[in-house]
């Protein structure tokens, strides 16, 4: 556990601290703005930010502390559902920005008095006279730090507000609102920030243009959300700095759920976060998941049962099988020897994670300016081609290897050079680079470079030969010339090709194995149980009740239920049987009607030994049992009662579930 | 090819809706319950029925029961790493989270909400924490501020620890908007844990994404088979009487509380009803006619005394005026005859 949370604090300051610095460009533009903007119309910054709702509550927090330390003192953050009216809206207001500048100078105490009091007058004269006690006060007293900051930027600073979202706000509070603070632009200097989920055209349809004329409004558009995916991707999965891993099925998993459902990063991060405690609850071989030297000390410590665990993983059991039949009976039986191995194991992991990843990014340099992208555009795809299987096999990658021997131009060379450079400085952060390969590739290219320029040296100064003898026989003899340089240019060309399937070949076969299938240990580090996954994060829940319902031998493990789809079985609970009944319905249903087919299936299997005597008794506890089945679809809200005819219930869903 | 066949079940289910809604006419046939031999049960009798009744496969179902309750030591574990748990499934999870409470949650500080009780409020799940859990008297203004109180406390108290285990969140009273917001920004607090069960098959639908992320759900599928005792106790079924119409009992209970007079008042009113039952256009006893009979039978001495004993038959809702279109007032027992009928017998036989 502790391991874990360590993880995760670090994982989740990676993260913060990413969002930070994407956010930041974006920040200082804004930040710029604001300070430049002064006029008579209330300056508006509307921020385009996407319809990940539930990753702006960072944004929005960072960039108040960026004003906050930058600009003004005074910020309101407002949020639609705290501001049901203009009245709300204004207290909330003075509340926030009341508190504000107390947090900016705690020092003074006179200001909780005003504080304490602000419920009872939130007007905007009342807020007017208020900034006008500040600046009075501020004005006074120039010394302060921070004060002098401030006023260095602006006889008065402005007051922020921000509407983080501007959808959902109420529009008349919000036109209300915008109309009174432009009377007292004069006095009051505002100015607003609107956080937009949609499109810059809701300001239009929510703002008539009596108000939004007195609004100067500026537009910002931030990241889209899916750079974002392929950064925090390439930051928490394509690094060796994280011991943890994640199997290609579950990226999967979690990357639709991105694309398709929700965009939003957060949600990702909390996906991954789970997949972390969920490996590190589940697998009791996860404590070796962590960096190699701690995994060491720990492999050193393991008790006899944990080893058995080790020796029962399956790629562990296939690499037994693989040695040598003596030391076969050693790794089974001693625990001493299993330890060394399996420390010679985990290093081995270690390094093929750490080449493993520069030589997918190299790939992806390759593969990523092919036309069409047969292995992908994002580092994410090619990454999942790669855990999927094993990629020289696939189809995608023979046509993109033929692409890349189409596409052998001399624009090719610089984009060579090009993925050479991010090599080297990939190679340079990835400080034990452990293979000699890549400089042998380097020298390779630059070999490659300078016969290139060669080339094109020998052509610029045929053709200025070409211009400078101008008769007719050395014209011939220079185009002759000419006509070999080519052909030998050809051969440069097949030099190319040839490095080409070099490098792919060395590269991916040695270093690209899926992990699955070729690497020892790798249970340790991998976390690949996605229906897990799937099943806490987008559950379901009508399928369950569904198959509950239909299908019970699903849950209950009782012969007795087994049955073939189609038809009512007699001995399933009563509420499977109402179900069933009710699905033959149309969309009303008669209750009498359903009463007596319920009786006459749940007679069938008392029938025999039910009494004539009994019988009264017998069919009041059918009905009590059919009407507490009802009572119960109805909670379900598969029914509901219905005024249409008396005594029918109405039907909520249609078809068959 | 998975893809396609998702397709086709989807345009399979569309074509059903459209078939299912097609025609504005419904075949159904037109018996009710009324001719039904069968009386209608009472929530008492229902009950003692069905404890009579065997439940079935009670082994299967306590074995899928411990089955779920393997989770609890994980459930706390990532309760703490602040994700929120929902359970869902066919069957009542009522049990299961007894269990859990008892089980696991035992000495701590812990809150559990009837969400299937039919009173139950937001506010007085706030009033809740705030009187029991914080040591506050004093009441607020708005949920709004009660919770902004609520989440400054457990910001400064870092020892605050509370679960709250809902039973039902999706129930009819606490489904709004307002107090799923609410709820939600009360389970974002890091030292709050929330365990939900969800029953409906809609429940999903009232969480948009900013409630979702501050929920934080995990979802875990619990299905028991369980009956809903508690939680159908309170719904009421169309087969079960319904305590908003009147019922016989409580008929004959307001009217043993009567004078004797008062009771004959009702009766001549309910002769009168019932002689007419065969009649769709009748439209009630006209209040002089009424008057004139209930002199006649020296049960009332002027128009007054009338008058005042229908005011208390109205209060206790057991005549409706209705005025015709001369502008005179009928009245009429808003109850079914049949339960009349039952009433005037039962009548017969006290006197």
């Amino acid at each position: 556990q502790q391991i874990q949370e360590d993880l995760n604090k670090q994982l989740f300051d990676n993260l913060v601290s990413f969002l930070r610095r994407s956010h930041s460009e974006f920040q200082e533009k804004t930040k710029e703005w604001t300070c430049r903007m002064k006029s008579r119309e209330i300056p508006t910054a509307a921020l385009v930010l996407g319809v990940n709702v539930t990753d702006h509550d960072l944004t929005f927090r960072s960039l108040s502390e960026v004003l906050q330390n930058n600009i003004t003192p005074y910020i309101a953050l407002l949020e639609a559902k705290d501001c049901p009216g203009i009245k709300n809206l204004m207290q909330k207001l003075m509340g926030q920005l009341m508190n504000c500048y107390i947090e900016v100078d705690s020092l003074e105490d006179e200001d909780c008095v005003q504080v304490s009091q602000k419920r009872m007058r939130c007007s905007m004269t009342s807020l007017i006279n208020w900034y006008e006690s500040v600046t009075k006060k501020m004005d006074s007293k120039t010394p302060s730090k921070k004060r002098t900051s401030c006023s260095r930027h602006w006889q008065s600073p402005p007051v922020v507000v921000i509407f983080k979202d501007m959808e959902s706000f109420i529009t008349k509070v919000l036109q209300d609102f915008i109309v009174i603070s432009s009377q007292h632009i004069r006095e009051l200097p505002l100015v607003l920030i609107f956080g937009i989920a949609t499109s810059p055209m809701i300001i239009h349809s929510l703002l008539p243009h009596s108000v939004s004329s007195l609004l100067c409004i500026e537009l910002f558009q931030s990241l889209s959300c899916k750079e974002h995916l392929s950064t925090v991707i390439d930051k928490l999965l394509l690094t060796a700095q994280f011991p943890f891993k994640l199997g290609e099925k579950v990226l999967q998993v979690l990357i639709n759920i991105f694309l398709y459902h929700d965009f939003s990063v957060q949600n990702f991060i909390k996906g991954f976060q789970l997949c972390i405690v969920e490996h590190f609850y589940s697998q009791p071989l996860s404590v070796l998941c962590c960096q190699l030297v701690d995994a060491k000390k720990r492999v050193n410590s393991l008790s006899h049962d944990q080893c058995e665990n080790i020796r029962r993983l399956p790629s562990f059991r296939r690499y037994v099988e693989s040695q040598a039949s003596q030391k076969q009976i050693a790794l089974l039986t001693a625990d001493n020897f299993l330890k060394e191995i399996i420390q010679k194991l985990l290093e081995d992991l270690h390094v093929y994670h750490e080449n493993y990843v520069s030589v997918l990014r190299c790939l992806h340099v390759f593969t990523s300016s092919l036309p069409k992208y047969p292995l992908g555009k994002q580092i994410r795809e090619l990454y999942c081609a790669c855990l999927e299987n094993r990629v020289w096999e696939t189809e995608e990658y023979e046509s993109s290897l033929q692409l890349a021997r189409m596409l052998n131009k001399s624009d090719l060379v610089t984009m060579l050079q090009q993925c050479v450079e991010i090599f080297v400085s990939s190679s340079g952060k990835e400080f034990d680079k452990t293979v000699e390969k890549l400089k042998e590739f380097l020298t390779q290219f630059q070999k490659l470079e300078a016969e290139a320029f060669q080339e094109q040296d020998v052509s610029v100064s045929s053709q200025k030969e070409l211009q400078k003898k101008t008769d007719l026989y050395h014209l011939q003899k220079t185009l002759l010339e000419l006509k070999e340089s080519r052909r030998s240019k050809k051969l440069t060309k097949f030099e190319k090709l040839r490095f080409e399937v070099v490098d792919y070949i060395d590269s991916l076969v040695r270093n690209y194995l899926v992990p699955a299938d070729h690497k020892t240990l790798h249970e340790i580090v991998y976390f690949n149980t996605a229906s897990v996954l799937r099943g806490h994060l987008n559950a379901a829940p009508r399928i369950a009740l569904h198959t509950a319902l239909n299908n019970p031998y699903c849950y209950l493990k009782n012969q007795a239920l087994k049955s073939d789809g189609g038809s009512i079985s007699n001995k399933a609970p009563d509420i499977c049987i109402v179900y069933k009944l009710h699905l033959e319905c149309g969309r009303l249903i008669n209750l009498v009607d359903w009463l007596e087919a319920f009786s006459t299936v749940v007679m069938a299997v008392e029938g025999p030994n039910a009494d004539a005597a009994s019988s009264d008794q017998v069919d009041d506890i059918i009905h009590a049992r059919f009407i507490r089945a009802v009572s119960e679809l109805e909670l379900l809200g598969f029914i509901k009662p219905s005024k249409q005819k008396t005594d029918h219930v109405a039907r909520l869903t249609w078809g068959g579930c | 090819l998975a893809k396609k066949t998702k397709e086709d079940k989807m345009s399979n289910l569309v074509e059903e809706y459209f078939e299912a809604h097609s025609s504005s006419k419904v075949l159904t046939s037109d018996r009710t319950l009324q001719k039904l031999r069968k009386r209608r049960l009472n929530q008492q009798t229902l009950h003692d029925l069905l404890k009579k009744a065997p439940l079935a496969y009670a082994a299967e179902i306590k074995e899928l029961n411990q089955q779920h309750e393997s989770l609890f030591s994980k459930w706390m574990l990532q309760l703490h790493l602040g994700f929120n748990i929902v359970l869902y499934g066919l069957g009542s999870k009522r049990d299961l989270l007894e269990k859990f409470r008892t089980s696991v949650l035992q000495g701590s500080l812990h809150l559990v909400v009837n969400g299937y009780f039919p009173s139950i409020t937001v506010r007085s799940i706030l009033n809740s924490i705030t009187e029991e859990v914080l040591d506050h008297i004093g009441n607020f203004r708005s949920p709004l501020d009660q919770l902004e109180f609520i989440i400054k406390r457990f910001k400064e108290d870092s020892s605050l620890q509370l679960y709250v285990l809902i039973h039902n969140l999706d129930s009819q009273m606490l489904r709004g908007e307002r107090s799923q917001q609410i709820l939600a920004q009360l389970s974002s607090l890091p030292r709050i844990y929330l365990i939900a069960s969800i029953d409906h098959i809609n429940a999903p639908l009232m969480w948009d994404q900013a409630k979702l992320s501050l929920y934080n759900w995990l979802w875990y599928e619990t299905t028991t088979f369980s009956p809903y005792v508690e939680e159908t106790s309170y719904e009421n079924s169309l087969l079960v009487q319904q305590s908003g119409s009147l019922a016989l009992s409580s008929l004959t209970h307001v009217l043993r509380s009567l004078t004797l007079n008062a009771r004959g008042i009702f009766r001549l009113l309910a002769q009168h009803q019932l002689e007419n039952k065969d009649n769709p256009s009748y439209p009630g006893l006209s209040f002089q006619d009424f008057y004139q009979q209930c002199r006649e039978a020296f049960l009332v001495n002027s128009d007054l005394t009338l008058r005042a004993q229908l005011t208390e038959f109205r209060d206790h809702k057991l005549i409706r005026t209705k005025r015709g279109a001369d502008g005179v007032e009928y009245l009429l027992i808003p109850v079914d005859d049949s339960t009349l009928t039952d009433f005037l017998e039962k009548e017969d036989e006290d006197v």
